[in-house]
């Protein structure tokens, strides 16, 4: 698998190392490469505010130096040093906060069993109990992922391990600079979750809970002996594993146990064994959780939900001529998909300070997310603020981020329109006084190949940035009745030359194409999901393959292939 | 933190969330039915008064307190509401597969009330089942009694918090092909298994004069002893060695089930009720002498080499031998018409209504340890209860109302038809399992077998 993977990743996918159109480098002595920058001093003048979520934005500057917010207000003087950002047509929001993120995690390689293994018995690296692992040593700042959570907003993370049961310590970190480390604290919560151990021990859910309190239970124990061990003589020496020893902080209470739970089942799995055992508890992961609220609200617990919606597919493809049976069930669906867009709305009434997290999710699909659980009913002062304040409060970093105030780091993302309005786009994002230019997109209103209309048949030439250059092919789509269906060419992943796939899932709706296709490559297949905008006869977009995200994708329609008949 | 006291924490065996459940209890008076207690016979055109959950009152005439519902159940048959003994349905996880003991895991922790299966039950008038741990390992972990209270969504709320602990144990070929051959571990054959037994009490025994030894001396000056690893495995296993957890075994030939009471006497457990127990027949006698009893299918075998001497006379004979016996489902199929399956014993035995009828009712009640307060119609006991329109003993009976501590949560004419408590937002159409049928004791073990699957199953 892991050789597939590598391989895969040199041959065609690879991380993607752009995105951001400038970084300045602020200690650079001598600059031979001339983008040094001048300053680091910016006074962004005359903007909109919103300093805390729920102030109204008021039209002021904000003075930062060497990475701080100095000032913000209406009459600030500025140094002569400060370079002037004019940005009367701009808002600026506090930086946005991921309470947990794995972007730019990449798993590690799963140890080796030793010759006596025995699977119902595993050592705990292997059975996925590893609380001495930390995300810092996974952790990649120049990963495209981050790039792509930089662009949408996201300034401050808290990564997560990836692995078993018990992954490991998160840290926290600023999406900036990558030549820093950016680490603003480590070991700020152990990962935990209730996924087995694939064929040994613990391998279900219920083997992960006992096995959990018997984690737990021995560290206690543990500790305590080392106790006797230390103030007496001729105590026997107490066995130190990695397992306990990395426990320890959290069996003491200094560091919350990051439980990943999905649904509510999950959620009063966790509570009942934090209940149970007594650590701190950060709930993180929900999706489906309106049953719980009270639970959530009485345990204690702190929360970040899942910054995603269901996919509306099953929605869309109900028909309208369909029996009465079928129209209840129809009804029950589309219930339940108003039901978990609303949820946030209901955890806010409920008056639970929520976060959220991004693991799984794509930096682009962030944005569209949050304005529906807005649109569902979640106040926009909320969505604010489980993106800037909660955030801080919950990873207990409120002194330094969440808020645009002096003295706080200067992260600051700058839109061209209130946040939550379908056009508002992210023009700047200023991370640790650093700041990161987006390409603004005029908004295109239904064109295609100059006569208003957008088509997606035809012959489409295509070219993806990889690590290894661009690659590229030839898309074929071709129209029959109201469906499409197609062919796509590429280089050929297990050697020289191309290949090709059929496309599947061909949808044009509005000017946006999208579609997947299937890569065989070395006995594995993978899916790759194709999605952009059409706009004079471009496409532009992205491709995405799970696990190793996104890379952009432009496309050029041939019209002199596409006979109008 | 206050430090736990993990003898008293282990005994305990709840979490917290079990403890502080409250669940609904109703008032309901069911007027002129035919009411078969199965304790004391069958009293015609009778009443039965429910108050909070407990039933007050049987007789005739009785009036209705205010604020109670009367229903009339003219023509109709009241009856305790059926137990199964032996059930997976309501269980996110049914096998923690990967040890031969895994004494330690509670399905208490996976219970998810939102299981169709379980107003399924409601509607073949099962009021309450026990929820199994699966039977890939020697010591599987700790069931779950269930009260089918539907509509809740907590687990707490459909689990019978006041009966006591029962585990899983599990001989012959589903362990020893799961250990044995999957893994290449003990145990291998019916030898191995005996000798996993053995050695786990064993080892409980050690485990628990360890812990009163560092008891002992901990507040004793100087101590210098620390405190022994935490084994809730061990634990468990002391447990029932003190008598506080009820095994049931997954059992099906004679030698083996003759092996375990051999274990159980010279450890010195008395509270052993078998399961399927195919072959039970063969040893009732014994069953009926040294143990809880056997939960049996009414004729269900053949589906592998153990399960191939058996016959439909199995309850029959193992009842008129004294020993106690409930018919179970094991599946959630069955589970919706036991009082079919236990018909059977009459034309496959000619046992008698009343003793046909307890094998569903009192019978498993006693076998979970709940016949205090369940499995018959008598007063003071809840009010768990059926109307059956047509004897249910009858192949045209029909299930028309179920009641749980007093609360009715199936109505044949009034309920919904779509019962789903969850659906799913991005899905159309929800996934239909065709093998759900099967045997759900070997549920979760599949990834055991995938070397096997690999070489038939393969793309490549």
């Amino acid at each position: 698998m892991n050789m597939k993977k590598t391989f895969l990743k040199a041959s065609v996918l690879g991380l993607l190392i752009t995105g951001l159109i400038s970084v300045q480098s602020l200690f650079a002595q001598s600059d031979p490469t001339g983008k040094k920058p001048v300053t680091s001093t910016y006074a962004i003048t005359n903007a909109t505010v919103f300093t805390v979520p729920g102030s109204p934005g008021t039209k002021a500057t904000v003075l930062i130096k060497d990475g701080v917010i100095t000032g913000v207000g209406s009459k600030i003087s500025l140094p002569k040093e400060a370079k002037i950002i004019s940005a009367d047509s701009l808002y600026i929001y506090p930086g946005f906060i991921d309470g947990a993120s794995q972007a730019g995690i990449t798993k590690p390689e799963d140890p080796k069993r030793p010759e006596n293994f025995v699977s119902s018995n595993p050592p705990d690296e292997i059975a996925g109990i590893t609380p001495w692992r930390s995300a810092d040593d996974q952790y990649s700042g120049s990963s495209s992922q981050v790039n792509d959570f930089r662009k949408a907003g996201f300034t401050i993370a808290q990564i997560v391990p990836e692995g078993g049961m018990i992954a490991g310590k998160a840290s926290i970190v600023v999406l900036g600079d990558e030549k820093s480390t950016n680490i603003l604290k480590n070991n700020t919560a152990l990962a935990a979750n209730f996924r087995g151990a694939r064929g040994m021990y613990p391998a279900t859910a219920v083997g992960v809970m006992a096995k959990f309190r018997d984690v737990y239970k021995n560290t206690e124990l543990t500790q305590q002996r080392s106790v006797q061990f230390t103030s007496n003589t001729g105590v026997v020496r107490p066995e130190l594993t990695p397992t306990y020893s990395a426990m320890a902080d959290v069996v003491n209470g200094q560091v919350p146990v990051l439980f990943t739970a999905e649904n509510d089942l999950e959620v009063r799995r966790a509570i009942s064994l934090q209940k149970e055992l007594g650590f701190k508890l950060i709930l993180t992961g929900l999706e489906e959780y309106d049953a719980v609220l009270d639970l959530i609200k009485s345990s204690g617990a702190k929360v970040l939900i899942q910054l995603a919606i269901p996919n509306d597919k099953a929605i869309k493809a109900q028909k309208e001529d369909v029996d009465e049976a079928t129209k209840a069930q129809y009804a029950r669906v589309k219930e339940a998909y108003d039901q978990a867009l609303a949820q946030a709305g209901k955890l806010e009434k409920a008056g639970i300070p929520f976060a959220f997290t991004t693991v799984g999710e794509k930096a682009g699909e962030i944005l569209p997310a949050l304005r529906k659980m807005v649109e569902a009913g979640l106040s926009e002062n909320a969505a604010l603020a489980a993106l800037t304040s909660n955030p801080a409060s919950i990873l207990g970093i409120s002194k330094i981020a969440g808020t645009i105030e002096s003295g706080k780091i200067a992260n600051m993302v700058l839109t061209t329109g209130p946040l939550f309005s379908e056009d508002a786009q992210i023009k700047h994002v200023i991370v640790d006084g650093l700041i990161y230019d987006y390409e603004i997109k005029e908004k295109k209103k239904g064109n295609g190949n100059g006569n208003g209309e957008v088509k997606a048949e035809g012959t489409w030439e295509y070219v993806s940035e990889t690590p290894a250059g661009s690659s590229g092919g030839t898309i074929t789509i071709n129209k029959s009745g109201s469906s499409y269906n197609g062919t796509i060419t590429y280089d050929n992943p297990g050697g020289s030359g191309s290949a090709s796939s059929p496309l599947k899932d061909i949808s044009l709706s509005g000017n946006n194409l999208s579609f997947s296709f299937d890569v065989a490559a070395g006995g594995m297949s993978l899916n790759v999901k194709v999605s952009g905008e059409i706009a004079n006869g471009t496409l532009e977009g992205s491709m995405s393959i799970a696990e190793y995200g996104s890379f952009t994708l432009t496309a050029t329609q041939s019209p002199t292939f596409t006979a109008n008949k | 933190m206050k430090k736990l006291n993990y003898f008293l924490a282990a005994l305990l065996g709840l979490s917290l969330q079990v403890a502080e459940a409250q669940t609904p209890k109703g008032s309901v008076l069911i007027k002129n039915a035919t009411v078969i207690t199965v304790t004391n016979g069958n009293l015609e055109n009778s009443d039965v008064l429910v108050q909070d959950g407990i039933i007050k009152q049987i007789g005739q005439n009785l009036n209705a307190p205010s604020g109670v519902q009367t229903i009339d159940a003219t023509g109709k048959y009241l009856m305790p509401g059926i137990i199964d003994a032996h059930s997976h349905v309501g269980l996110d996880v049914v096998n923690e597969a990967t040890s031969p003991i895994v004494a330690e895991v509670r399905m208490k922790d996976v219970v998810n009330p939102y299981e169709v299966g379980l107003y399924r039950a409601l509607a073949g008038g099962v009021t309450i089942s026990h929820a199994m741990h699966g039977s890939a390992n020697v010591v599987g972990g700790q069931n779950a009694t269930l009260k089918h209270r539907w509509g809740s969504s907590d687990p707490a709320d459909i689990i019978m918090q006041d009966a006591p602990r029962t585990i899983k144990f599990a001989l012959g070929e589903n362990p020893t092909r799961v250990h044995g051959r999957g893994n290449g571990i003990q145990p291998r054959s019916r030898m191995g298994v005996e000798a996993i037994l053995r050695n786990g009490f064993n080892e409980a025994l050690q485990y628990k004069k360890a812990w009163e030894t560092y008891n002992a001396a901990k507040s004793q000056k100087g101590n210098t002893m620390v405190a022994p690893e935490y084994d809730e495995r061990l634990q468990t296993l002391v447990d029932i060695l003190d008598g506080k957890i009820i095994i049931h075994c997954h059992s099906y030939r004679a030698d083996e089930i003759y092996m375990l009471i051999n274990v159980a006497k010279d450890f010195g457990i008395s509270k052993l009720v078998f399961q399927h127990t195919n072959e039970g027949f063969k040893v009732a006698p014994e069953i009926a002498q040294y143990t809880m009893g056997a939960s049996v299918f009414a004729d269900w075998w053949a589906y592998k080499f153990e399960v191939y001497y058996s016959t439909a006379f199995n309850a029959a004979i193992l009842q008129r031998n004294g020993a106690i016996t409930s018919i179970n489902s094991d599946s959630a199929e069955l589970i919706r018409h036991l009082y079919h399956e236990a018909a059977k014993t009459q034309r496959y035995g000619g046992l008698t209504d009343e003793e046909a009828l307890a094998m569903i009712t009192i019978n498993p009640a006693k076998q979970l340890g709940i016949d205090d307060k369940v499995g018959s119609l008598e007063v003071g006991k809840q009010a768990d209860m059926v109307i059956f329109e047509g004897h249910p003993l009858s192949s045209y009976a029909v299930p028309q109302m179920t009641f749980v501590d007093g609360i009715k949560y199936f109505d044949i004419k009034t309920d919904k038809d779509d019962q789903r408590q969850r659906v799913s937002p991005t899905e159309m159409v929800e996934e239909v399992m065709l093998t759900e049928e099967n045997h759900r004791c070997m549920q979760d073990t599949e990834f055991l077998f995938e070397t096997a699957n690999a070489l038939f199953h393969t793309n490549h």
